[in-house]
């Protein structure tokens, strides 16, 4: 039970690697890394339950905190890029260095 | 329960395979919302209603509508789908990348002896997780609000620079 939640875990994280590596939509990238947050979330909470530990459960709560700064600043982003670019490749997104 | 834990991993996994391989945002978009849905049901399943209830609000009610918000906003139509070819070698070498994290992480997993702890009273209640975060993790609390306060202050200035552009 637990090892199969795990692996379900698991798959979810790397089919979000695989997201991030392969496709070029940046909304498509940005879901793909929200997935391996989930993925990760969803770990947490399965050795939280296996061990009888709540520490778990907040790790997850902090994780979500996270992804919504994430969300705030990544979308800011993406629509100025948009507007200045009018695409959503990635790989546009070189331009923002230095 | 077995049941529906079996339905919500199919559903996960058909869901974020059809994150990655759908063509038009909108479209990965609510399966993504499939996924996020499926996955606060594991919540409900491994016994933590605290965190079922978060991942409805925060992940399928505010990001999602602000991930859908935003595609919508820049109203994507045809011209704007990228002409991303779905090349097979592409997906070739990003699963030849991902595939020794999969293997190790499978590995570990399978590995892995459950213990089936029995569960102290009131597991998953915002009780004892309000209890937790305030006792163990405040430091990390205080700089969740930096960071979120960091990232309301990027954004509006990211905004702001471009409104003094155009």
């Amino acid at each position: 039970m637990v090892n199969s939640l795990l692996l379900v875990s698991v798959l979810l994280f790397i089919i979000g690697t695989v997201g991030v590596l392969v496709r070029k939509n940046i909304f498509v990238v940005f879901m793909s890394i929200e997935l391996m947050l989930n993925a990760g979330n969803l770990a947490f909470v399965i050795f939280s339950k296996d061990l009888g530990l709540v520490a778990g459960n907040s790790i997850a709560m902090i994780v979500m905190a996270v992804a919504a700064a994430e969300a705030a600043f990544g979308l800011a982003l993406v629509m100025l890029v948009y507007k200045q670019k009018g695409s959503l490749d990635i790989d546009l997104f070189s331009m923002i260095k230095g | 329960m077995e049941i529906f834990t079996i339905a919500f991993s199919i559903l996960c996994i058909i869901g974020s395979l059809g994150v990655v391989f759908f063509k038009h945002p909108i479209h990965s978009a609510i399966s993504f919302l499939v996924v996020l849905l499926s996955i606060a049901g594991f919540y409900a399943l491994l016994s933590t209603p605290t965190l079922f209830i978060m991942q409805i609000i925060i992940y399928a009610g505010a990001i999602m509508v602000l991930i859908m918000f935003v595609i919508m906003y820049l109203n994507l139509g045809e011209r704007n789908i990228l002409n991303e070819e779905f090349l097979v070698n592409k997906f070739i070498i990003g699963s030849l990348i991902a595939l020794p994290f999969a293997y190790l992480l499978i590995k570990a997993v399978r590995k892995y002896t459950p213990e089936s702890a029995t569960l102290p009273d009131g597991f998953g209640s915002i009780e004892i997780i309000g209890l937790n975060m305030f006792g163990n993790w405040y430091v990390t609390f205080e700089l969740i609000s930096v960071l979120l306060l960091g990232a309301v202050i990027g954004a509006i200035l990211v905004a702001q620079k471009e409104k003094n552009n155009g």
